[in-house]
């Protein structure tokens, strides 16, 4: 008798390899008891958590009943020597900023890539509507905030459907976020591969060449901006203007 | 390194490091947890109007799924723990909003369990999830019961994000691989339970 178990517990720990994924996906599909034994998994699954919950709820009651006095706590306080280390940061780095505008220094490579993170990286568009597929949880957990869970449904996604170039740009975009910055290449690269009219591939590898900052990229960077230049690729006018910057 | 990661107070470091232990260890760093923002309970009852079950129900909400995220490693500290405590308490206010408004409670049976499902692709995960509404819960909640306290404890510490390692250190059994097979064994007695009603 096939040992059901062991397999479902297989795929949901991501001990298959993505051919095997996929097998587990048909035989969902194609063969009924397999599906109801793999939906009695997770029903399982969910009924323990909740018991789970129930429990933690019991005892969190216990704790309150013990201790009346609990919900009059005042919220807590950073502790006066945090307030004063961080006005003695911010003293000094008034001074410092000070200098360094005088001098006018250029921006470094790293701060562009900063700025660019943040004005278009801290968000990805939820579409309106009432369907709950992997891609709109996997953007509603970016948008939380809760970057790995969300890495880790882009990363699946793309596995097993390798054109999905939203999934693989945005396991991209994450993992950059993440600063794990050789995934983040990984999945530009792959991105690259793809005949989309507006491809950032080649933008997004520089960009993340410029965080990831070992010797040589840098050089490789200024390379792939130049790239995104004379081939008038996706992202050509900010590719032109930090070219024209020095560093 | 992040060097702008925000400075996390010692009392919250030692929290986040008490919930990554085992059992007593860890037990004690929710208790600290649980006990350190409970005054959002008052928060909840006079910023949003909440009746004190319901703020005291959202405030244990908050705590739990923060334990689990500090368990798994899915906190990491890009907010001081405070901060993310109350961006939680107050996302799970607007899901109870969201609830109240639309009456909708029956589909977020499965939402514990999302990050779960969302591995499987989206046609396979519809078959998965019109089995899973035929699902008698009362019924299978009352089997968990019947499986027999060894098992019934194994299963909810596996539920509750333990690894089958960390099962045996808690559980004194001899490696992972005996509690691992235990505990499928577990499962499918459940299972035989429930399909014997």
């Amino acid at each position: 008798m096939e040992n059901y178990p062991d397999y479902i517990e297989a795929y949901f720990s991501g001990a298959l390899s993505p051919e095997e994924r996929s097998e587990f996906e048909k035989r969902i599909e194609m063969d009924k008891n397999f599906a109801e034994e793999v939906a009695f998994y997770l029903s399982a699954k969910q009924v323990l958590k909740e018991e789970v919950n129930r429990e933690k709820k019991e005892w969190f009651r216990q704790l309150a009943d013990q201790n009346p006095d609990l919900e009059k706590q005042p919220a807590p306080v950073r502790t006066m020597w945090v307030y004063r280390l961080a006005a003695a940061a911010a003293v000094i780095s008034v001074i410092f900023l000070s200098w360094y505008l005088f001098l006018q220094k250029p921006a470094s490579p790293t701060q562009m890539a900063d700025r660019y993170i943040k004005d278009s990286f801290q968000h990805l568009n939820v579409k309106m509507g009432d369907g709950r597929d992997s891609l709109q949880i996997a953007r509603q957990f970016y948008n939380d905030g809760q970057l790995t869970s969300s890495a880790k449904i882009f990363e699946n996604i793309a596995q097993r459907d390798s054109s999905n170039t939203e999934a693989i740009t945005n396991a991209g975009i994450v993992y950059l976020r993440l600063s794990e910055y050789d995934k983040a290449l990984a999945y530009f690269q792959q991105l690259e591969k793809d005949t989309l009219y507006f491809n950032p591939a080649v933008f997004y590898q520089a960009l993340t060449l410029l965080k990831r900052n070992h010797i040589g990229d840098k050089q490789r960077a200024r390379e792939l901006l130049q790239k995104v230049v004379d081939n008038d690729l996706d992202k050509k006018e900010i590719a032109q203007q930090w070219l024209e910057k020095k560093w | 390194m992040n060097l702008f990661k925000p400075f996390l107070p010692t009392e919250e470091r030692e929290i986040i490091d008490s919930i990554r232990q085992n059992g007593g260890e860890r037990k004690k760093g929710e208790e600290r947890l649980f006990n350190r923002y409970s005054y959002l309970i008052k928060e909840g009852i006079h910023k949003y109007a909440l009746l004190r079950e319901e703020a005291f129900d959202l405030y244990s909400d908050t705590i739990i799924s923060a334990i689990e995220k500090i368990a798994d490693g899915s906190f990491q500290a890009r907010s001081s723990l405070k901060t993310w405590i109350f961006q939680i308490f107050h996302n799970k206010y607007v899901d109870l909003l969201r609830k109240k408004t639309t009456n909708k409670s029956s589909i977020h049976r499965t939402l514990s369990i999302t990050e779960l499902l969302s591995q499987i692709s989206d046609h396979s995960k519809t078959v998965i999830q019109e089995l899973m509404e035929k699902t008698d819960w009362e019924v299978l909640r009352q089997r968990l019961v019947q499986v027999g306290e060894n098992c019934r404890r194994m299963l909810m510490l596996w539920a509750d994000g333990y690894s089958d390692k960390e099962i045996a250190q808690s559980m004194e059994y001899k490696t992972a691989d005996v509690v691992k097979t235990t505990r499928l064994r577990c499962l499918e007695k459940l299972k035989q339970l429930y399909h014997s009603s």
